[in-house]
């Protein structure tokens, strides 16, 4: 609107005055002409001021102003004002169009039609308008780009099945191609959902230096009437097997408002959760909690969908596939009590059956008395607790229980701080009176890593403190996966207040900063689950000394596992995550064929630091058990870190090991794998995205067009672009605008006079 | 009941009807003892069911066979517990509690113990409360009784309360001997006519798993642990029962 309103007035569109330079070309009679207009002038000023009947000083000045301003309109356009322009010279430079095609393309939603049908009316043949208009004035190169940029000679090389959109590779092949020939610009045809995830600018910065602008045409509809949406599915890569898995599913939408829809999770091929939610507002997003247990070891596939609307624009954006690695190993965690008390017994029960934790418990039964149970052989923890790093380092999770700080020599207790910062683990310390302040531990290295302020201890002839309390979930606690003590959200915050009550000896009201409280006493004073993470571990703090109590109460049924689920829950989070000597890293779980994939391992010694003088294999083994080594090299730029690449030349799951040896001695190995599939990417997020390609045509001095306006194309591009071209002189005397002021001073004059009662 | 200690028979019994007395003293209802409140602390519990005719008794009063050792035992063996080892019990004057089979409260105390069960009687609720009790993960020691009747009496029982599992001999290589002491050998000196004999009752009858009653058969080592400051119990003899009660405590808090 606003620009046909400009060019009505001044003749061209602004893009012409953006571009060009103001001249003016007067000539001798020009100069006859202005002098002929100042005596005017001249003597219109020395009229108005002689004459006085029935006039007013501000009569007189308006009048004069106006006249004067009529007068200077006038020479203005004597003096012959020009616009110079730089102007591409017709057929003597090329220019680039880069056309879309991958699968959004073939979305409808330009009223019944595709994305894809623009390009078959626009650049379909010979007589498409805007390639016939095109090909008047430039010599065209046609390219086509979604995971790949390739040469096409017509439209009909089109597919629009590509799984991804490069938008960045793309300009940057299409410049490089081009680059000996004289260039007046790249068109880009695209609806913009650019999902490579690459910097744009990096490809923007060469296209602006060379001056190359971009036109970039947006297909498609800023947003869609009716569509939802899995815009994110968070899942572990790696969970042990039978863990109890707490997803949060991002479902946006529009047109929906109110319904409710089934999220529903599908494990290969068995549906595993089905959960509901009420759809909010257009446009905002909703966060789904889907719980679900990983049942089956190996690389799963998990599928999570909510079924299609029948008058839904975009349904292949409603499922999400995530790759989960269920491992069904046996996770050592050392328990470690100072006193015999009922904790270490019904701990020991409630984990007994799972299969994937193995619970080393340490009795101290009297001074230097131990009992050993749960240990792998019979030379585990035979001399007591570690000693060494090594022996500590071989558990992903420690848990104290009422052990006095003296126990340990400075050595174990800085040991067990870097337990958590350096190796990764996680450290529990339970309730008691030898646990926290009462346990002596304030100002040793293991206070400093711990979740909570201690609180003061009794003093001398004073009773200790005691309280028997219930327990509540904080926000945090009732939707945190390690205190999920029933199926359902709602059912697991009822239960933990039906919990009969617990005792604590140990006074703790307050988290330390970056904390977090998952259960606090009824009355919301005290302390009864918080964690934090400190390096690269977990430490929690559960001053409890009888949650024994959940498993052995009078109001328990015998049959009840909450006690079982809740410590089961527990340790299973603690050890979730916590790394091995050799982490094999992914940076996806999904690629397409062809694509390469990045390798990456970290490596760290028995004592968990890292060492860059490994040798570091991956061993990919393809679906058809073919298998391929690839030497992974450190890569220089962090301690530890191993690199390489490898490319899939088929479909189908991939499992890539990857193995470090030190000197013969092998340090360790760890498992990943990837899905090798057409990627449903562009599904996602797919429309039209108006900033980015508006980005990319500012910042080359290009424009961005919508099909709406895309009929300046051809026009601007002779303006803006480059390559070879010739000065041209567009002359502005005889802009409307001119007369429109003539015209209007003229009638203002006349009202003016009019309206004054003047002759 | 013939004991091979004649000389401290009189005095043990007469000690035993006092404490019974000092039991039933104390209210009209159910005794009183233990803790005023649960603190977290290892409490002994001692069983009291319905009480029958044991025979005996002094001064007209009827015997109170669950009394039994009654409190010095549990004294002896709490005080024992804290010197050699790191448990924290309860140390009150009454040595512990006392609970029927189904008070809830039991259930705040994972070891149990219980005299003479030769004489016991079970209703439907205690029944139940026991069951509860030793699925749920307590801990039950049977003692002082000897004979066929007394045995068929506790069998008949625990049969009622858990009628899968069977009675297992129990043998010195088991884990409950070496919790704490290293018992070798279950030859225990005779206390009755009969030779002692140790049996177990294991979840789901594997020897190999969890150990939840034990049996001390022709056994009354509560009376060890009883009179081992009187001097009438030979010393090493005081000292095997106090291991015993040790290893069974230890087991219970630990297995």
């Amino acid at each position: 609107m606003f620009e046909t309103v400009f060019e009505f007035f001044f003749k061209y569109r602004p893009i012409v005055f953006g571009e060009g330079t103001l001249a003016f070309r007067p000539t001798v009679a020009t100069f006859v002409a202005a002098i002929a207009v100042v005596v005017i002038g001249v003597v219109t000023l020395r009229t108005y001021q002689r004459v006085r009947a029935n006039t007013r000083p501000v009569d007189r000045t308006v009048l004069m102003v106006v006249r004067l301003a009529i007068l200077a309109v006038l020479l203005l356009c004597l003096f012959r004002p020009v616009l110079v322009l730089s102007q591409v010279v017709a057929q003597q430079n090329f220019l680039g169009v880069l056309i879309d095609d991958s699968r959004s393309m073939d979305i409808a939603d330009r009223d019944g039609a595709t994305r894809a049908d623009f390009v078959t009316e626009q650049f379909g043949g010979e007589e498409s308008p805007l390639l016939t208009a095109l090909a008047d004035r430039f010599a065209i190169r046609l390219f086509s780009f979604s995971s790949a940029t390739n040469r096409i000679t017509s439209v009909d090389d089109l597919t629009f099945d590509g799984t991804r959109t490069h938008l960045a590779q793309a300009l940057t092949r299409a410049h490089e191609e081009l680059a000996g020939v004289p260039l007046s610009g790249l068109v880009v045809v695209s609806d913009g959902a650019d999902n490579a995830g690459l910097e744009l600018s990096e490809a923007l910065v060469p296209l602006e230096a060379a001056g190359v602008p971009v036109f970039t045409v947006g297909l498609g509809r800023e947003s869609y009437s009716r569509d939802i949406q899995l815009s994110r599915v968070d899942t572990p890569r790696t969970v042990l097997k039978g863990a109890a898995l707490v997803v949060d599913v991002l479902v946006t939408h529009n047109g929906y408002a109110g319904e409710t829809v089934s999220v529903q999770v599908e494990d290969e091929g068995r549906i595993v959760a089905d959960q509901a939610v009420t759809l909010p507002g257009d446009g905002e997003p909703a966060t789904v909690r889907v719980r679900f247990t990983a049942a089956d070891a190996g690389a799963r596939l998990f599928s999570f969908r909510i079924a299609p609307r029948p008058d839904e624009m975009v349904t292949q954006n409603n499922e999400r596939n995530s790759l989960v690695v269920v491992e069904d190993t046996r996770e050592k965690i050392l328990y470690f009590e100072g006193e015999p008390r009922w904790e270490l017994k019904f701990i020991g029960r409630a984990v007994a059956d799972d299969e994937n934790l193995q619970v080393a418990r340490l009795q101290r039964t009297a001074e230097n008395k131990f009992m050993r149970l749960g240990v792998e052989d019979a030379e585990d923890l035979v001399g007591g607790f570690p000693r060494t790093r090594e022996e500590l380092f071989k558990y992903r999770a420690i848990i104290l229980g009422s052990i006095e700080a003296n126990f340990f020599t400075p050595d174990q207790l800085r040991m067990i701080a870097d337990f958590v910062g350096d190796r990764g683990g996680s450290l529990l310390m339970l309730g008691g009176q030898r646990s926290f302040a009462e346990g002596g531990y304030a100002g040793t290295p293991v206070a400093e890593v711990l979740p909570v302020v201690m609180g003061a201890t009794a003093g001398e002839g004073e009773d200790g403190f005691f309280i028997e309390t219930g327990v509540r979930p904080t926000r945090a606690g009732a939707t945190h996966p390690a205190t999920q003590i029933a199926d359902t959200e709602e059912a697991s915050g009822a239960r933990w207040l039906e919990l009969p009550p617990i005792t604590l000896v140990n006074r703790i009201s307050d988290v330390k900063p970056g904390a977090t409280t998952l259960l606090e006493s009824a009355d919301g004073s005290l302390v009864v689950l918080a964690f934090q993470r400190y390096g690269a571990g977990k430490v929690l703090a559960f001053p409890v000394q009888d949650s024994w109590m959940w498993q052995m109460h009078a109001d328990i049924a015998v049959d009840d596992q909450t006690h079982e689920t809740l410590w089961r829950r527990l340790l299973r989070w603690m050890v979730d995550g916590v790394p091995d000597q050799v982490i094999a890293d992914l940076p996806t779980d999904h690629v397409e064929l062809d694509e390469p994939l990045a390798l990456r391992a970290e490596v760290d010694d028995a004592n968990y630091e890292e060492i860059n003088s490994s040798q570091v294999s991956a061993w990919i083994t393809d679906p058809d058990d073919e298998i391929t080594e690839v030497s992974m090299e450190w890569t220089a730029d962090r301690d530890g870190e191993y690199a390489s690449s490898f490319v899939p030349r088929k479909e189908g799951l991939y499992e890539v090991r990857m193995e470090a040896t030190t000197d013969g001695e092998l340090l360790g190995s760890d498992t990943a794998f990837v899905r090798v599939a057409p990627s449903d990417a562009e599904y996602y997020d797919s429309t039209m995205q108006a900033p980015l390609l508006e980005r990319v045509a500012e910042e080359t001095g290009g424009r961005f067009y919508t099909p709406d306006t895309v009929d300046s194309l051809v026009d601007d591009i002779q303006t803006v672009g480059g390559g070879v071209t010739v000065v041209e002189e567009r002359d502005l005397w005889d802009m409307p605008i001119f007369l429109f002021l003539f015209l209007t001073l003229i009638l203002g004059e006349w009202g003016y006079r009019r309206s004054r009662g003047l002759a | 009941m013939v004991r091979r200690w004649t000389a401290a028979l009189g005095l043990a019994a007469l000690l035993a009807g006092g404490a019974a007395a000092a039991v039933a003293e104390r209210s009209d209802g159910p005794p009183v003892s233990g803790p005023a409140t649960f603190d977290g602390r290892f409490v002994f519990a001692r069983i009291r069911y319905a009480d029958g005719y044991a025979g005996g008794g002094f001064f007209g009063r009827q015997d109170l066979p669950w009394s039994h050792d009654y409190p010095r035992a549990e004294q002896n063996l709490m005080r024992i517990l804290d010197e050699v080892t790191l448990i924290d019990p309860y140390l009150g004057a009454d040595g512990g509690t006392i609970l029927t089979l189904d008070d809830p409260n039991l259930f705040k105390y994972p070891f149990a113990y219980m005299s003479e069960p030769g004489y016991w009687t079970l209703s439907e609720a205690e029944e139940e409360g026991l069951r509860n009790y030793l699925l749920k993960g307590g801990f039950l020691i049977f003692d002082d009784f000897h004979g066929d009747d007394h045995w068929y009496n506790l069998e008949t029982r625990m049969k009622q309360v858990l009628p899968d599992l069977n009675w297992l001999p129990l043998d010195a290589s088991m884990p409950v001997y070496h919790s704490f002491f290293d018992i070798n050998s279950l030859d225990y000196p005779r206390q009755y006519e009969e030779t002692p004999i140790f049996f177990g009752l294991f979840e789901n009858n594997d020897p190999n798993g969890r150990l939840i009653v034990v049996a001390n058969h022709n056994n009354d080592i509560g009376e060890s642990w009883e009179f081992s400051m009187t001097g009438w119990v030979p010393i090493d003899i005081s000292n095997e029962s106090f291991k015993f009660g040790v290893n069974y405590i230890m087991y219970a808090m630990t297995h």
